[in-house]
């Protein structure tokens, strides 16, 4: 029996006419970890949906311990050992975490007889928990659970299933730290176990991290496959964007001392949200927020820009002070907000591009007392706008969001935001779920607008991202402030260790 | 009969849509063709209606053309527009609204179309126009006079019960009116101790019956303006113990109204002793032979009566198929 | 970069079914169909074709296509109005019982009309605002807010006609210059023509020229993103609520108009027929989509179908099963459609 689990082989597929996957081959060992890294659309998704039963090929091989295999649908793949845990999880939130694991195969009473053996699904669904080291009950409904607790899950349910293969796609995007470092031990214990794993993940540390092999894709090719040491990040990002990044982030000219206060914020204070944040963002400055999820850094920008309520203190904006919850008159002093939460409140997904870009812009827009609009101008200023932030979409005027990569919907947000010409942007997750090319354009895209005298509020959960990008970061933790740092004295453990200090 | 390719595509549709074809458009040649137009089919009246305007206009020759509004006045006066529209060469019209159906009588009239309307008349206006409709006070005069004189060969003194409808109605009024006529002539006689607002509803029909019978546990004869009370009154004298037949001791005196099958039923079983009725059948006619009228160049009255008459156990036999209600419930009773 | 997929995806089809797809996806398929089904009708009566029929198709159409593009814009903030009628019905009765020569307030006034006019119209436009508030402040779904306020004001109507006439049915009798609405016109363009290309252009400039119009499309499709983009989401909402009554009211005018009477049940079956042209013109239950032409087109296919129906004078049985089938093929259609576009 060979040392190899899976292999596949001149995988071709297209779209339509559109070749997605050119000649793809991928080899996997028993009980190692494959990273699988490329931009949006260079073909992971389509490839692990093939592997996964979603999609058929159009040719090429894929063996599975040496045997041919061609799985029709999810079920034919679980069945032969392939489990798949997408982006988006695939729980019932009102089903109890036994009921969700056993969902396609509960526990008879015996052959034949319709009924639910409770006491055996109870028991299995125990050993499986303990399996990913989860310590919840069986019975708690899966809606109680936080992300990650609810990632776990769908793991254990491959695990009952005596899958052989577990394909993770962007399993961290959601989960906070920790529950990502729970993750990565639980990955490390299912490859000692013998089982194997291809991880696919932005995140090119992590990939980094955990993989034995790399292999990466670009436009439906590999371009570079091989053992993990042969590997750097910066080469990865080379063969990925098939163009050399010297740096992750662009060169900027360090801001020119620092300018007047755009905002300041003293005292503010909501209970169970924030408590005693006061700060001061000045002009042509970035101020990086860095804090785990709950750590009351989204919360405080919603609060910012008038969204939610505050009990105490004071937001003032170029010294005069903004009455809460009126997110209009927060935009007429100036400032912009792109939400961590692209589709449910950054965009009207079905909405043309164009008409997405001229939104906040449209009182600005009209003329007299019913708010009479000009659609050619209005269009023609959308077209600027997005050929200034380099949206690359076919039709702005007809093609809707949702049929934009996500990088591309990011930089439609950006793009609306533009152009109104902020003063202050808070940009909350600015690069959540896009891929290194696109990060690249918004980190330029930030740096013109600090040049321009602009002042940016940048909330990120990736470290070397604000270290890369900001002026001063701003570390938070339940609510507080825990500390400032200044550029040169930037460093990943003590930025973490703050954020983490109880 | 040759079949035209109108018939022919309208009898495909409709049995391509309904499965059956009941009354698809069969245009006699050199016939005329009549629009019968109805808002609703809510209770036997009306389907018996039909029934009688429909086998009356083919004894006559005469195809129909059948629509129904759902009360909606404003769609039953495009209705009007469709059937002009069609060339029908008359119109029975039952209209939701005496006052929106005005601009029908109108639309009707420019296409120069008579329009009969069918026991509910418009209100007063100058336009050209018939009107069916039957004497609910003479009717109820006849009903109660026979009752009276059933009373007094029966002896004794009597204790009455009025019900009276939702005086809101004018058929109510009228049929209160006409009762009263007649109890108030015999008032030696027949003493009305308890008037009961039905409101034509099951429930306060109910609840005032009883009361009527509690406070005046000694009544003995009722009058009913509509035989749609039946089982309910039937159900009441049950429970005060004064359901008895005629002759029987402890009988109520029975008037009812209507001619329906419940009251040929309560008529034949002799708990009812006398039913005043609308004769639907000489309605039609009268309508029809108005349409005749208006074609050969007559204008008839612009109300025609149908004076109804009033049935009892005794003459139940010979004046039976001009009830209504018998057809029905022979046809129920099969 | 992750592109957009090429648009080229009908590449390898025949020309037949280029063409079927060409009629499937295009914004006109209803009026196809609404042409198609005439084109039918027209073997077994070929009166549906005449002018004076398609001149009483174009009549009657009016009032339910003002109060459908009423309907249309609370859907398209994703709620619904199901009061629509009563505020029809509501107003028609007050508005009547001003002008009617038989005890109107105002009975003989030669303003009366005016008056009578003003007031179905702030009585629509505020059972519309009261939907909107109830909805909006109070947090309530509209389905069940417009759910109480249709049984009310149906039974409110009812209850100010019985008070206000003998018979209880209606309020008649109203005066001439009013009932010009309904007959009179300019150069034979009827007043209620008019009146309603009017209203449809108005709405048709608001949605497409003006704040308000974009502003109601982004609340429907995306609250949240509306509100963070700084548009006032609870006013929108309640403004949509009170155009829908306003146009309501609109209607009960010209409705009114025709009938020479104000009738509490004026409407009272006609709630499905104004949801169903709204809907089967493109107007999405989801809010953000639909447009005045789609409704318009919506509300002609429905009348095409009544007046079919109305010339082939069948038994009554057969109707609805006509009827139906037809609205049924229509959603079918539609259904397919929409499939076969999110198939790409």
């Amino acid at each position: 029996m060979s040392d190899l689990l899976l292999k596949v082989a001149g995988l071709n597929k297209s779209f339509f006419g559109v070749q997605v996957l050119r000649d793809v081959g991928l080899e996997l060992r028993r009980g190692t970890v494959l990273g699988l890294v490329g931009e949006n659309g260079s073909g992971k998704s389509t490839t692990m949906n093939i592997l996964g039963g979603v999609l058929t090929k159009d040719s090429g091989r894929v063996e599975l311990a040496g045997e041919e295999v061609q799985p029709a649908s999810s079920r034919d793949a679980l069945a032969l050992g392939i489990a798949f845990i997408h982006q988006e999880l695939s729980l019932f939130p009102n089903l109890s975490v036994e009921e969700n694991i056993f969902l396609d195969h509960f526990p008879k009473r015996g052959a034949g007889i319709p009924f639910i053996d409770r006491r055996r699904l109870r028991d299995q669904a125990s050993k499986a928990l303990e399996l990913v080291d989860l310590k919840v009950s069986p019975t708690t409904p899966v809606m109680r659970l936080p992300q990650g607790e609810r990632q776990l899950i769908e793991i254990a349910k491959a695990l009952t299933r005596q899958a052989r293969l577990i394909i993770f796609d962007e399993p961290t995007t959601s989960l906070t730290a920790r529950e990502t470092e729970r993750l990565f031990e639980i990955i490390g214990r299912l490859r000692a176990q013998g089982i194997s794993v291809i991880y696919i993940s932005h995140i090119l540390q992590d990939v980094m991290r955990l993989s034995d092999d790399i292999a990466v894709l670009r436009d439906g090719e590999v371009v570079g496959a091989g053992r993990r040491e042969d590997f750097t990040v910066e080469r990865l990002v080379t063969l990925m964007v098939g163009r050399s990044i010297d740096r992750l982030f662009p060169e900027r000219e360090p801001s020119q001392g620092p300018g007047g206060a755009a905002l300041s914020v003293r005292g503010l204070s909501q209970p169970g949200v924030v408590k005693d944040v006061s700060f001061e963002l000045r002009r042509g400055e970035v101020l990086g927020v860095s804090g785990l999820m709950g750590s009351g850094r989204s919360e405080l920008a919603r609060i910012l820009f008038g969204l939610d309520p505050y009990s105490e203190g004071e937001v003032r904006v170029a010294g005069e002070r903004l009455p809460p919850l009126k997110p209009r008159l927060a935009m007429d002093r100036g400032l912009a907000f792109l939400t961590e939460d692209r589709r449910g409140e950054g965009l009207m997904m079905e909405a043309s591009i164009a008409d997405n870009i001229v939104l906040p812009s449209l009182v600005e827009r009209s003329r007299g007392f019913i708010g009479w609009l000009d659609p050619t101008g209005l269009e023609e200023a959308a077209r600027d706008m997005a050929e200034r932030v380099r949206v690359n979409a076919r039709a702005i005027d007809t093609a809707a969001a949702r049929t934009l990569s996500g990088g591309n919907q990011q930089k439609v947000v950006i793009a609306k935001w533009l152009l109104r010409a902020p003063s202050i942007f808070i940009l909350d997750e600015p690069t959540r779920g896009i891929d290194v090319g696109a990060k690249y354009e918004v980190y330029k895209i930030i740096n013109t607008m600090v040049a321009g005298g602009a002042a940016i509020l940048f909330i990120s959960s990736e470290i070397e991202e604000l270290i890369g990008m900001a002026d001063r970061i701003m570390v938070m933790g339940r609510g507080e402030i825990r500390g400032f740092f200044e550029r040169a004295s930037f460093d990943r453990e003590t930025l973490m260790s703050a954020a983490l200090w109880q | 009969m040759t079949i035209t390719r109108r018939e022919f595509s309208a009898s495909v549709l409709a049995a391509a849509a309904a499965g059956t074809m009941p009354g698809a458009a069969r245009a006699a040649e050199g016939g005329k063709t009549i629009a019968l137009m109805f808002d609703a089919f809510d209770s036997d009246f009306w389907i018996t209606g039909n029934t009688i305007l429909k086998a009356k206009a083919k004894e006559n020759g005469w195809t129909t053309l059948e629509t129904i509004s759902n009360r909606d006045q404003n769609k039953q006066n495009d209705q009007v527009k469709a059937m002009v529209e069609r060339k029908v060469d008359g119109i029975i019209f039952i209209p939701t609204d005496n006052n929106a159906a005005i601009p029908a009588i109108r639309t009707a009239n420019a296409a120069n179309i008579p329009i009969i309307f069918f026991n509910r008349p418009p209100a007063p206006n100058d336009n050209k126009y018939v009107a069916i409709q039957a004497d609910n006070r003479k009717i109820m005069q006849t009903t109660v006079t026979i009752l009276v004189d059933l009373a007094r060969k029966q002896g004794g003194k009597y204790k009455a019960c009025l019900l009276m409808g939702d005086l809101g109605d004018n058929n109510a009024v009228q049929r209160r009116d006409g009762a009263l006529d007649i109890l108030d002539k015999n008032k030696d006689l027949v003493e009305v101790v308890s008037r009961v607002a039905t409101e034509w509803n099951a429930d306060k029909t109910f609840a005032g019956l009883t009361n009527a019978i509690q406070a005046n546990p000694d009544i003995n004869m009722l009058i009913s303006p509509s035989d749609s009370e039946d089982t309910i009154i039937e159900q009441v004298l049950k429970t005060a113990g004064k359901w008895h037949k005629t002759g029987e001791d402890g009988h109520v005196m029975f008037a009812g109204f209507d001619g329906d099958q419940n009251g040929y039923r309560l008529l034949s079983t002799k708990y009812m002793d006398v039913n005043g009725v609308q004769n639907l059948f000489y309605e039609v006619d009268l309508a029809y032979g108005a349409f005749k009228d208006i074609w050969a160049g007559k204008q008839p009255d612009k109300m025609l009566i149908d004076p109804g008459f009033a049935i009892s156990q005794a003459t139940l036999e010979s004046k039976r198929d001009d009830m209504w209600g018998y057809h029905v419930w022979k046809e129920k009773n099969k | 970069m992750g592109g957009v997929l090429p648009a080229s995806s009908g590449g390898a089809l025949s020309r037949p079914m280029r063409l079927v797809r060409l009629v499937l996806f295009s914004d006109y398929l209803v009026l196809a169909l609404t042409v198609l089904y005439v084109a039918a009708l027209w073997f077994a009566v070929p009166e549906i074709i005449s002018p004076t029929n398609l001149n009483d198709i174009f009549l009657q159409v009016l009032p339910l296509f003002v109060a459908a593009m009423g309907l249309m814009m609370v859907l398209l903030v994703a709620q619904i109005d199901l009061s629509a009628t009563s505020i029809m019905a509501m107003s028609c009765v007050v508005g009547a019982s001003i002008m009617t020569s038989q005890g109107g307030y105002l009975a003989g006034h030669a303003l009366a009309p005016v008056a009578a006019v003003l007031a179905i119209v702030a009585i629509g436009l505020l059972i519309g605002v009261l939907n909107g508030v109830c909805t909006i402040v109070f947090d309530i779904p509209s389905f069940l807010v417009t759910l109480v306020t249709m049984m009310f004001f149906s039974g409110a109507a009812i209850w100010y006609t019985a008070a206000h006439t003998n018979s209880g049915s209606s309020i008649g009798a109203l005066p001439s210059s009013f009932l010009a609405i309904g007959y009179g016109g300019i150069a034979g363009i009827p007043y209620a023509a008019l009146i309603t290309v009017g209203l449809a252009i108005i709405v048709h400039l608001m949605l497409t020229r003006t704040v308000f119009g974009r502003w109601v499309r982004a609340v429907g499709l995306n609250p949240s993103a509306a509100a963070i983009s700084g548009v006032p989401v609870k006013r929108v909402v309640i403004g949509c609520f009170a155009l829908s009554g306003l146009f309501a009211a609109f209607a009960a005018v010209i409705y009114t108009a025709r009938l020479e009477a104000g009738t509490p049940i004026l409407g009272q079956r006609i709630l499905l027929d104004v949801i169903g042209a709204a809907v089967i013109g493109g107007v999405s239950l989801f809010g953000g989509k639909g447009s005045v032409i789609g409704v318009l087109i919506g509300v002609l296919f429905l009348s095409a179908v009544d007046n079919g129906l109305q010339l082939l004078g069948l038994s009554l049985s057969s109707v609805y099963a006509i009827k139906g089938g037809v609205i049924l093929l229509a959603a079918v259609v539609d259904a397919i459609r929409h499939h076969l576009l999110a198939r790409g």
